[in-house]
């Protein structure tokens, strides 16, 4: 199975732990991901925001230009950066006015994109792809009696509503962490928003936004919570002490990318686990299932 | 005929564990001295069924009791043609489903169950089906417009014999005057021309026979056999017909009484059929309008109702504005915009173009210069508002049904018998002489209404039905609606009709007791002249000669046997429902001594909500009292008050009535038989109370089929009551 | 909202002008049902919800729109987008808004800060550096930003303690020159768009 990647900004900085154990897990897994040759920001939520949906959109049409020729599906790890790729590869699709439009500027650089290719999540992946059974046999210490709070967070599932799981209440990543063993605990705020990157200008929403998620994932038992975002594994571990200061709460929940729990129950090395990039340490929850420095 | 009578119990379903099958049998053969009784371990698979089979052919059965599940299931599997008689026994959801097994109270019950049956088939013959000389199966609509066309198409379409009557001089009524249409196909969100020319031509390839300028003088007879008197340029025309579909449509809401909006004062505000008549005259140059939604509508002081197609037909002209000119500036006001089903995508549509909708109350209209000026309540933004310059303000004005204009009948001045015994009076439906159809119906000469002048009947249950058997409601006279449901409106009602002419050909009853082929008959030289029958037939069915003989009109029937019910003479019955069969099966059930301990209350059970609540009580595997045994019947409007003097001469403790719900949502398929029973309970209760009888050993209550998990309860609570009362006082002079 | 008794007058002038933004039409379909309002996840913090919001550009009420934080407080968790049942693509429609709040001088919020020195960042290097975004946002907010930064200086001790905020940026996208012309022109075909 070959893909085209793309890594996205944060992968080279916050979230290199989302980077290392989505190589090591892909290789375990035999998913060849082939990073997009010097790709660039995709603007994330913002740059829309400062010179409109347009540019942001022909930007980021650079990416899929340049994966174009290879004619493989592109996979992303960063739920931000899909939804960019996938909502500006949907317009590339349907949007024949703003495809020409946008190809006049990609001309520029040499480039023109056809919306032919698919765009991906590296979850949807191993769950469609590889399937749940693969992933099973795959598990050499399986994650027993580990409860687990699925965080699946906003634009994985409602980028494009619908095209992967439920929007609302989606299911899927706790059914692959069952088949890690683990047991998906409930979670009624697993969709719910973390405060994205309100990190820096207004700090107080996303304290807000994580202090309620905590609640949830706390009454529902949870020992850790897996996400598939970079930005919502930021905004819960970093400011989980935060959280704890200013609401005087004692949480202690370990933030993981769920590619890392695969790792540890696929038993790869510390390096692909990554759990030393864990602000709140995951050392003691993950203890007995072999988590290593 | 000659009863060759053969009982066939199932032990199958669990029965056979839970009963004492020999002892069932016993009852059969010794007590009731049956033909035949045999047992069959699967009576509905093949092999069961072959053993009937059989007997039927060879052994010469005629009349077949099944004793094993309701008759509300396998009902095509136990049918054995139209000249044998077959009678079920509920052993299974009424009796092992609710009760222990290998009780002795259950096995009573059972046997009690057995012995109902075997007296109710001894008391019934086989229906003869009624059949009217001369029959027709043509359909006459009446009224030619958008609903009336598409009735005529459809039923001419089906392959039936098609009359249209329409008063104005040419087809295509209100609809036909408009400049476009809004939509009827998908997208739903474009314009479409106008559809009367084309409907029009149609109709007449389609070899509809049309009359305009014409007027119903009179329309006699019932289904099958309507003889309707039509007038034309002043002479008349006969035509026999088989069912008629009502689709006179509704006129707007006059105007002049909506002073409050400034109609009348300022010349440029308008209605929507005069906004619809300028812009088809191609006069319409207004640059800036407003269109104020619910003009009379929705409003206590007007029409208490939403008149369901005037925020359609409003967007429909609002885009007529931006057809024009684009850059007009076109508000809304509303108090919800009522855009229903696919009409969602019309409104929409008439959002992208720019239409700007305000919800919100209108508090005053204005006007300088000629130009209108608008105040508001604008509800979204909790602020008042205010909008001027306007050209044109048009006023959506509603709908009332053509059905509603005319005087009312008033109920006869009372019968001195009825007034001077102070009896609780029912309350006859009220009709408003319209015009339209000239019913020659002792109940009044035009269809009842429901609410608000519209003549419908149950407006979920049984859509397009009115309360005369044989003539549906279609379209905007029926209900407030929009183009696409008047559509759908127009082919259900002509559907409906074409059903009925086909059900009176065989004798058979229409909806809901579709396929009954009996009907009453009345043992006329014991007949008093009460008129209670001719009265409180709920579908007017029965007229009344000069002496108040009642007359019968056995193709308007539909079966439901209130006027059984009714008759204090007890004159009518059906050839398989009587006072006398069900008042057998009463004094067949045993009723314990007092000693025993054993009470026994009788329960009553419409068939139409109540027994299936009951079923499925015992699908549920709800436990509830032994001591209640149930007979169902069509309606508890047909309820005979002499049943209620027969169990509480046999010694039952009580008797409770299962009925509908009644009332403004009625959901009696009857419209009031459970209301009629009650009234007539209500007479009796002194008569019990100077017996030494509580009246309150009888009641009456409510089920809804919902309610099937509230019945043991319900069962329960009366049994308590009952045991504080103590046994009813008659079982010792048994 | 509009608490005294002075009636507001619908003009439709400014409403026409956000219609006509990149996403700004769906605006107009727009049924105010409400259910962006109780979808959004900040919504208590918001001048007004988005329902309002839509309210307010068709009664004209240019500044209270502009000057609102609504589209600023947007997260872009797509909720509202998701469940919309008239199919109004809410968060591009909050971009049009920001976008088109920064242009006419509407940019009081840290928010909009922000944004800028991001696009700096995205502009100048072709890919983002949370470093860099910092230090760009901390230039235009101004002082008093750093001192609210200093307090949640352990959270950043935090990060760095973990590896999580590398001190040097990425390299430049390589093809930064030809990235620059296709933002030229795109630039220059949506001026023309507009028109
Ligand atoms: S359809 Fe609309 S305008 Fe007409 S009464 Fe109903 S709500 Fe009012
Ligand atoms: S059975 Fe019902 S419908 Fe028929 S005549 Fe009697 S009351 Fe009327
Ligand atoms: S959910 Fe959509 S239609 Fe409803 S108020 Fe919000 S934007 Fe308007």
């Amino acid at each position: 199975m070959k893909y085209s990647f793309y890594p996205g900004c944060s992968m080279e900085a916050t979230a290199q732990a989302n980077l290392k154990s989505i190589e090591a897990v892909a290789s375990a897994l035999d998913i060849q991901l082939e990073e997009i040759p010097d790709w660039n920001c995709c603007g994330a939520t913002v740059v829309s925001g400062v010179v409109g949906d347009f540019i942001q959109q022909v930007m980021t049409g650079r990416n899929l230009a340049i994966a174009e020729p290879k004619g493989q599906d592109v996979v992303v790890g960063c739920s931000s950066c899909y939804l960019s790729l996938a909502v500006t590869n949907k317009r590339f699709k349907e949007d024949e006015h703003f495809r020409a439009l946008a190809n006049q500027a990609l001309a520029e650089g040499g480039l023109k994109y056809d919306g032919t290719l698919r765009v991906r999540q590296f979850l949807e992946v191993v769950i469609n792809d590889v399937g749940f059974d693969k992933v099973a046999r795959r598990v050499k210490r399986p994650l027993k009696g580990l409860k687990v709070a699925g965080y699946v967070g906003c634009q994985t599932v409602r980028a494009i509503p619908y095209e992967f799981d439920d929007p609302e209440y989606p299911v899927l990543m706790d059914r692959l962490m069952e088949a890690l063993g683990a047991t998906a605990t409930e979670f009624p705020m697993k969709a719910r928003c973390c405060g994205s990157s309100q990190t820096i200008p207004a700090t107080d929403i996303v304290i807000d936004c994580a202090r309620k998620i905590f609640d949830s994932a706390a009454a529902g038992g949870a020992q850790v919570i897996v996400t598939p975002c970079p930005m919502c594994q930021l905004n819960l571990d970093a400011y989980q002490q935060r959280v704890n200061q200013l609401h005087g709460t004692s949480f202690n929940m370990p933030v993981l990318f769920f590619t890392q729990l695969m790792a540890i129950a696929f038993d790869l090395a510390p390096d692909a686990q990554a759990l030393k990039y864990n602000i709140v340490s995951p050392y003691e929850a993950l203890a007995t299932y072999g988590a290593s420095k | 005929m000659e009863k060759k009578i053969a009982v066939y119990i199932c032990t199958g379903c669990g029965i056979g564990d839970a009963l004492d099958v020999d002892a069932l049998s016993n009852v059969a053969l010794k007590e009731y001295k049956a033909d035949i009784c045999k047992t069959d371990a699967f009576l509905c698979g093949k092999d069961g069924v072959a053993v009937i089979k059989n007997d039927i052919e060879n052994e010469g059965v005629n009349t077949v009791v099944v004793a094993g599940c309701s008759s509300r299931v396998n009902a095509d599997v136990f049918n054995f043609g139209p000249n044998v008689i077959v009678e079920r026994a509920n052993l299974r959801e009424q009796v092992i489903w609710c009760h222990p097994a290998d009780d002795e109270d259950t096995q009573m019950l059972a046997e009690d169950y057995i012995r109902m049956a075997l007296v109710k088939q001894k008391n019934m013959n086989l229906p003869e089906p009624y059949q009217v000389e001369n029959l027709s199966k043509t359909i006459m609509v009446v009224g030619g417009g958008f609903t009336g066309l598409t009735a005529a198409l459809e039923s001419a379409k089906a392959g039936y014999r098609t009359v249209l009557v329409e008063k104005e001089d040419k087809l295509g009524g209100y609809v036909g005057k408009m400049y476009k249409q809004v939509p009827l196909k998908p997208p739903f969100t474009d314009l479409e021309e106008n559809c009367i020319p084309g409907l029009v031509k149609a109709v007449e390839e389609a070899g509809v026979k049309v009359y305009t300028s014409a007027t119903i003088a009179k329309t006699a007879g019932g289904p099958g056999m309507f003889d309707v008197t039509i007038n034309q340029n002043g002479g008349t025309v006969e035509e026999r017909v088989g069912a008629i579909v009502l689709a006179t449509g509704a006129r707007p809401y006059d105007a002049s009484k909506l002073a409050h909006l400034g109609f009348g004062q300022y010349e440029n505000v308008i209605t929507q059929s005069a906004f619809e008549e300028m812009v088809a005259a191609g006069n319409m140059e207004a640059g800036k309008v407003a269109f104020i939604q619910c003009a009379g509508s929705r409003d206590q002081e007007h029409l208490p109702y939403c008149s369901a197609a005037c925020c359609v037909e409003s967007i429909k002209q609002a885009l007529y504005v931006k057809e024009k000119n684009p850059e007009a500036n076109v508000y809304v006001y509303y108090k919800d915009i009522r855009s229903n089903g696919q009409y969602e995508h019309f409104y929409k549509k008439a959002q992208q173009a720019g239409v700007i909708f305000i919800k919100g109350d209108v508090t005053a209209i204005t006007e300088s210069d000629g130009q209108l000026a608008i105040e508001a309540d604008d509800k979204t933004m909790g602020t008042t508002s205010e909008a001027d310059e306007f050209d044109l303000v048009v006023l959506a004005n509603g709908m009332v049904p053509t059905a509603a204009f005319g005087e009312m009948i008033e109920e006869e001045a009372e019968e001195e018998a009825a007034a001077a015994a102070d009896e609780p009076k029912v309350v006859g439906p009220t009709i408003i002489k319209s015009n339209m159809l000239n019913l020659e119906y002792r109940q009044g000469p035009e269809l009842p209404e429901l609410k608000y002048g519209f003549p419908d009947s149950h407006y979920i249950c049984f859509p397009y039905e009115t309360r005369r058997t044989g003539i549906y409601a279609a379209g905007v006279v029926r209900a407030p609606m929009d183009m696409l449901s008047a559509m759908e409106d127009a082919a259900g009602a002509a559907l409906k009709a074409v059903q009925c002419v086909e059900a009176t050909a065989k004798g058979e009853a229409v909806h809901p007791r579709s396929g009954d082929m009996s009907f009453p008959e009345f043992n006329m030289n014991r007949c008093t002249q009460c008129k209670r029958c001719t009265e409180e037939c709920p579908f007017g069915a029965i007229n009344e000669d000069e002496k108040a003989n009642p007359l019968p009109n056995p193709t308007r029937c539909r079966r439901c046997g209130t006027c059984m019910g009714a008759c204090p003479e007890r004159i009518i019955s059906f050839k398989n429902y009587s006072v006398p069969m069900i008042g057998n099966m009463v004094k067949a059930i045993e009723v314990p001594e007092e000693l025993d301990e054993k009470p026994r209350i009788l329960v009553f059970a419409c068939e139409n909500d109540a027994m299936p609540a009951l079923d499925m009580a015992g699908i549920n595997r709800l436990q509830y009292n032994p001591w209640v045994r149930i007979i169902p019947v069509r309606c508890l409007g047909s309820l005979n008050l002499v049943w209620i003097n027969d169990a509480m001469a046999k010694g039952f403790d009580g008797v409770l009535l299962m009925g509908c719900k009644h009332g403004d949502d009625y959901q009696c398929h009857f419209m009031k038989g459970s209301e009629l029973a009650e009234i007539r309970l209500s007479k009796i209760s002194e008569t019990l109370n100077r017996l030494g009888l509580e009246s309150e050993r009888v009641r009456a209550t409510t089920v809804n089929i919902m309610d099937y998990d509230k019945i043991p309860a319900m069962l329960d609570e009366f049994a308590e009551e009952l045991e504080e009362l103590g046994p009813n006082p008659m079982k010792d002079f048994q | 909202m509009e608490q005294n008794n002075k009636p507001v007058k619908y003009d439709l002038t400014f409403a026409r002008e956000i219609y006509s933004l990149e996403n700004g039409s769906y605006i107009k379909q727009c049924m105010q049902c409400g259910m962006c309002a109780i979808s959004c996840a900040t919504r208590e913090i918001m001048d007004y919800s988005p329902r309002q919001l839509f309210n307010l550009i068709k009664l004209g009420k240019k500044d209270e729109v502009l000057q609102a934080n609504t589209m600023w407080h947007c997260t872009s968790c797509c909720t509202c987008k998701a469940r919309c049942p008239r199919g109004v693509p809410l968060v591009d429609v909050m971009h049009d808004l920001k976008k088109y709040a920064i242009e006419n001088g509407y940019a009081d919020y840290p928010q909009a800060a922000f944004y800028k020195a991001f696009w700096s960042e995205v502009a100048g290097r072709g890919k983002v550096f949370e470093g860099g975004v910092t230090g760009r946002y901390y230039l235009i907010r101004g002082l008093d930003e750093v001192k609210k930064a200093m307090d949640m200086k352990d959270v950043g001790i935090n990060m760095l303690k973990h590896g999580r905020l590398p001190l040097l940026p990425p390299k430049k996208v390589k093809g930064m020159g030809n990235l620059k012309k296709i933002i030229r022109k795109a630039q220059e075909l949506q001026r023309k768009e507009a028109r």
